[in-house]
């Protein structure tokens, strides 16, 4: 029986990509190929689905046995695939330009310039190059991966409904929404590239045109403390503290509400590999206004209004295009809808099969 | 949904156009977006790449490493820990941060001297770093006029943004936008700027180079550049070409408004002629490397007795 395990830096639960992974293995399992996970480290309930990366050793039950690296930031795990023998397949959901953390945190963008070294480095293994776009799959291109194919990221978008909307962040938003003003949403990490300084520039934009009741809702992690603190601080600077809101990491209940309740979902990003809220907006049913950077127009298509501009008074004015034009809205939700159909994951997991049987053959 | 179905491409060119309109009109306040951009940039590290002092002092502001462990946390739960461990690890930590510290110190004080060192270096060979700073500081100021014609034409019907690097005081980006042609311009001396954004232009304060860095690969349909290609050095000039040429999508037209090499150092550009370390190309030149450097269709068209214009279009890959 053929083997293909899959070797990534982190797996982690409420993640993209960790989802990703779990699902390639249960495609690859229900194919008949054999496929474990090997990770640098697995964090919360995931632990028990991974092995230590380390602790691999060839796969004496399975003739062949290829390997299926998922690329990220610099990692040991790339240097220890590369100095295997096993046939390789890298799968790369991006890697962000280190240049855009440079100024904000000198350290990551040093494990981000390590992580494209890498990627490059392992062109001369590489049987074959999936990724996530044609954005990134071009990127590939250009390091000399001479096979590639697009595969879009699995994700199953009727799971987002397994959590309901958190009752208690439902209320307060809701509460909120009934004393006026919609509500702008973006979900993603705190990080330069997805420019959360500018959707604040735009939202102070349309609150002056506009709408001064208005809210912004800035959902997810941090990538870095220091963009972190600055973004806060230019908040509290444009007097905007009442009407920002910058959450955090919230959990998946509350992320239901936050879609449940937002009048538009608004994208300034300038480097994005593909954009997984884009389809969590399109699953609620919530309008996108995004300027067109990077695999964003790619992963929208026409199901939202893409701006080539991104200064602030633009963006304020798709926004307001957006939420006083039911006809604009309800078209841009129902093309929404259609677009999520291109990504459906029994779908996408054809497409892995098809691009990876013809490489490393049947089971 | 109502029954009239939208183009949405269509009305993101509209809502695009009439931005750009309500701009010229001067409707939005013309200060705001320049003060948002200020506003956001003082609580944002210094872009560092290429001033060796401000790195330093950068480099030194962090040398001191903080053994107060860190114990907010969102979870009272996990505060409490954090708190424990904080006690517990405390005198480690201060240990290590010591260290860390000690040896961050002697590489800074080493750079430092280093970088006196290099400071004696440059006023013994002339001082060209700072004559460069005081050039770069100098306003390009050009007669576009001489150019317009040749440029307008040379755009009609782009598809895609125009970017006008080093725009000055706008008269040729307004010239371009009045023509019909979606432009913004990018001027790194703010004073400047200002000129050109009191004429209701779209303006980005940024250095030409920088800005290009940052924008998308193929985003643009077209790219001006004026003014820095008489005072970049060669090697710069060359890597501002590879720049436009990764920005321009393919069919992007490239603009370059250059004086003659004979007018350079009279008259307005003096000065710059005197303080920066470049100077005008020959046309041949521009028609000799630009086929190489990814573009085709090169021409050269004169504007005005002392100036000249080059055209060419980003070739397919």
């Amino acid at each position: 029986m053929t083997a293909v395990h899959q070797f990534v830096p982190t797996l982690a639960p409420r993640d993209a990509v960790g989802g990703h992974y779990l699902a390639v293995q249960e495609t690859l399992r229900a194919a008949g190929y054999r496929s474990d996970i090997y990770s640098y480290e697995a964090k919360d309930e995931y632990k028990r689905l991974a092995r230590p990366f380390t602790s691999f050793d060839g796969d004496a039950r399975a003739a062949p046995t290829w390997l299926l690296y998922h690329s990220s930031v610099g990692s040991p795990v790339a240097d220890f695939v590369a100095a295997r023998e096993e046939p390789l397949i890298v799968d790369y959901h991006n890697i962000t330009p280190a240049p855009f953390f440079s100024r904000w945190e000198p350290a990551l963008a040093g494990a981000l310039m390590k992580g494209r070294r890498q990627l490059a480095e392992l062109e001369t293994r590489a049987e074959l190059g999936l990724a996530d776009s044609a954005f990134n799959a071009q990127e590939l291109t250009e390091l000399g991966y001479r096979r590639t194919s697009v595969v879009p990221i699995l994700l199953d978008v009727a799971a987002l409904d397994s959590a309901p909307p958190d009752p208690a962040t439902l209320e307060r938003l809701s509460g909120a929404k009934n004393a006026g003003g919609i509500d702008w949403l973006f979900v993603g990490r705190l990080a330069p590239n997805k420019a959360q300084h500018d959707l604040v520039k735009a939202f102070a934009a349309y609150r002056r045109l506009y709408d001064e009741r208005a809210r912004l809702h800035l959902v997810g992690a941090s990538s870095s403390h220091q963009y972190e603190m600055a973004l806060s601080a230019f908040v509290d600077a444009l007097g905007l503290a009442d009407a920002v809101d910058i959450t955090g990491p919230v959990s998946a209940g509350a992320l239901t509400a936050y879609f449940e309740t937002a009048d538009v979902y608004v994208v300034a990003s300038e480097h994005e590999g593909f954009c997984v809220p884009l389809l969590e907006a399109m699953h609620h049913r919530v309008p996108i206004v995004a300027y067109s950077a990077a695999a964003v127009p790619e992963t929208l298509g026409a199901a939202g209004l893409l701006l080539e501009a991104k200064d602030p008074y633009t963006i304020a004015t798709a926004v307001h295009c957006v939420a006083t034009d039911a006809g604009v809205r309800t078209q841009l939700v129902e093309a929404g809808t259609e677009r999520l159909r291109a990504f459906d994951i029994d779908k996408s997991k054809r497409k892995l099969l098809e691009a990876i049987e013809p490489v490393v053959g049947t089971p | 949904m109502t029954d009239d179905h939208v183009d949405i491409h269509k009305l993101a060119a509209e809502i695009e156009a009439e931005v750009r309109a309500r701009r010229a009109a001067g409707e939005y306040p013309p200060g705001f977006e320049r003060e948002l951009d200020r506003l956001f940039d003082r609580f944002a590290p210094p872009e560092v790449s290429n001033d060796f002092d401000a790195a330093l002092e950068r480099a030194e502001d962090l040398v001191i490493v903080d053994p107060v462990i860190p114990v907010a946390s969102r979870s009272p739960v996990l505060g409490v820990v954090k708190r424990v461990m904080s006690k517990l690890l405390g005198w480690y930590h201060v240990w290590l941060a010591q260290q860390i510290s000690a040896l961050a110190t002697a590489i800074n004080t080493a750079l430092r001297l280093l970088g006196a060192r290099v400071v004696e270096l440059e006023h013994a060979t002339g001082d060209i770093a700072r004559a460069r700073g005081v050039g770069a500081r100098i306003a390009a100021v050009r007669d576009d006029g001489a150019w317009e014609a040749p440029v307008t034409n040379a755009l009609h019907g782009c598809a895609g943004r125009i970017a006008l690097v080093e725009c000055g005081d706008g008269a040729l980006l307004g010239a371009l936008v009045s023509s019909g042609l979606d432009a913004y311009g990018v001027e790194p001396r703010a004073a400047i700027a200002d000129l050109a954004l009191g004429r209701g232009l779209e303006v980005r304060v940024d250095d030409g180079a920088a800005h290009l860095h940052a924008v998308g690969a193929t985003a643009l349909g077209g790219l001006v550049l004026r003014g820095l290609v008489e005072r970049a050095p060669l090697g710069e000039l060359l890597l501002l070409i590879d720049a436009a040429a990764a920005k321009l999508a393919p069919g992007g037209r490239l603009v370059i408004c250059s004086l003659r090499r004979e007018v350079w150092g009279h008259d307005a550009t003096a000065a710059e002629a005197d303080l920066v370390a470049g100077h005008p190309l020959h046309p041949d030149t521009w028609e000799a490397v630009l086929p190489d450097l990814g573009f085709a269709d090169v021409q050269v068209h004169p504007a005005g007795a002392g100036a000249y214009v080059v055209t060419a279009i980003r070739a397919d890959e």
